[in-house]
């Protein structure tokens, strides 16, 4: 019983990486003719409608993008301590470009918050 | 100290070292901050912080690391594809409110961009800046192409960018909360709105009601930028 549920998640993970590299791949090709979005969002999106008409099988799927998702924001950390390369600008310009971009995330994360929040309450 | 700065730039287990250190980091911060269940500890900024430490106190360039850490890096293009699943299960609920979704975002990325824009000019006066923060809040690949096409300051565009990210994952979630923005979907559109794909990462571990409205506005947000900000920022320049 064991060797089949582990047979099936075997095949569940691989059926997963070949859905979700296959998007990878469509978002790359879309990203070289129309360079609008960046690969990996078209491939976001080509993945959505994929799994919306039934071309991959979502049951199959899900577990294995819970994990990865759950996971995805150690793939940030490489490209995060690319900060360390930027110190030079922060001594040159000072702490206002940090201010500026935080009081600015602020003001767009309160407005929009607020803004959908009454949305989802009148909807409600 | 020198020795482990030259087993970096040569030897082929520093990859896996680079990988594996990197995960075991953030880990272990992970299982701290469950543990001790504190807001500030947040797994991912802790880990670059540690990293950053460790790399000037052995003297490695952020180069060298980043080439033998290039898994990782490579892996998030397949991570944010995943991304496509919560948005595919609110499909249905997010079709329905398409307009007003639109609406919030299209409002959201205006006044991103004609505040970073108007604030930076007075402060710092220079456009090259300004333009560069007028786009933190999109994702990166975005953000750099608009930047080189409006002679904007690509470092600093990079640089703000993560900033804003971490920004909003860290604070964006507590402070939503704090002003009364408690539904699932009102705090996902503005943290994707807000701090792209770093806080979209973040907050898809709340829910997946967080994820799927945060991914669309990641994608929104993206696109409704690209298209306004060319016109906003060369009316902008004639103000000043």
């Amino acid at each position: 019983m064991k060797v089949i549920v582990f047979k099936e998640n075997v095949f569940n993970a691989l059926y997963s990486i070949f859905a979700i590299l296959s998007c990878v791949a469509l978002g790359r090709v879309c990203a070289f003719y129309a360079p609008l979005l960046p690969s990996s969002l078209y491939g976001l999106i080509i993945f959505t409608f994929a799994l919306h008409l039934r071309i991959f099988n979502a049951e199959k799927i899900k577990s294995s993008v819970i994990w990865c998702i759950k996971n995805m924001a150690v793939c940030f950390v490489p490209a995060g301590v690319g900060i360390m390369n930027h110190f030079e600008l922060v001594k040159q310009f000072g702490i206002t470009i940090v201010a500026i971009t935080f009081v600015t995330t602020f003001l767009l994360l309160t407005l929009v918050g607020l803004h959908y929040q009454r949305y989802a309450e009148r909807e409600e | 100290m020198v020795e482990i700065a030259e087993l970096m730039n040569t030897h082929i287990l520093s990859s896996i070292a680079a990988v594996a250190g990197t995960i075991a980091i953030f880990q272990f911060t992970w299982a701290v901050q469950r543990k001790l269940n504190v807001i500030w500890l947040q797994p991912m900024l802790i880990s670059i912080l540690a990293i950053i430490v460790f790399l000037l106190w052995q003297d490695i360039s952020f180069e060298s690391y980043f080439s033998h850490a290039g898994l990782l890096n490579a892996l998030l293009e397949p991570a944010v594809v995943a991304l496509g699943f919560p948005l595919y299960q609110h499909l249905g609920t997010i079709a329905k409110q398409w307009k007003s979704i639109i609406l919030v975002l299209m409002i959201g990325a205006f006044v991103a961009i004609i505040s970073s824009f108007i604030i930076t000019m007075l402060l710092i006066g220079d456009y090259s800046i300004a333009v560069a923060l007028s786009l933190k809040s999109v994702t990166t690949p975005i953000a750099i192409t608009i930047a080189e096409q409006l002679a904007g300051n690509t470092a600093i565009t990079a640089f703000t960018i993560i900033l804003a990210g971490f920004f909003g994952a860290i604070v964006g979630p507590p402070w939503l909360t704090f002003i009364k923005v408690t539904s699932p979907k009102a705090q996902g559109l503005a943290i994707g709105a807000a701090s792209h794909v770093i806080g979209t990462s973040t907050v898809s571990n709340i829910s997946y009601e967080h994820a799927a409205y945060s991914s669309l506005a990641l994608i929104a947000s993206a696109v409704i930028t690209a298209i306004v900000s060319p016109f906003i920022i060369s009316f902008l320049v004639t103000l000043f």
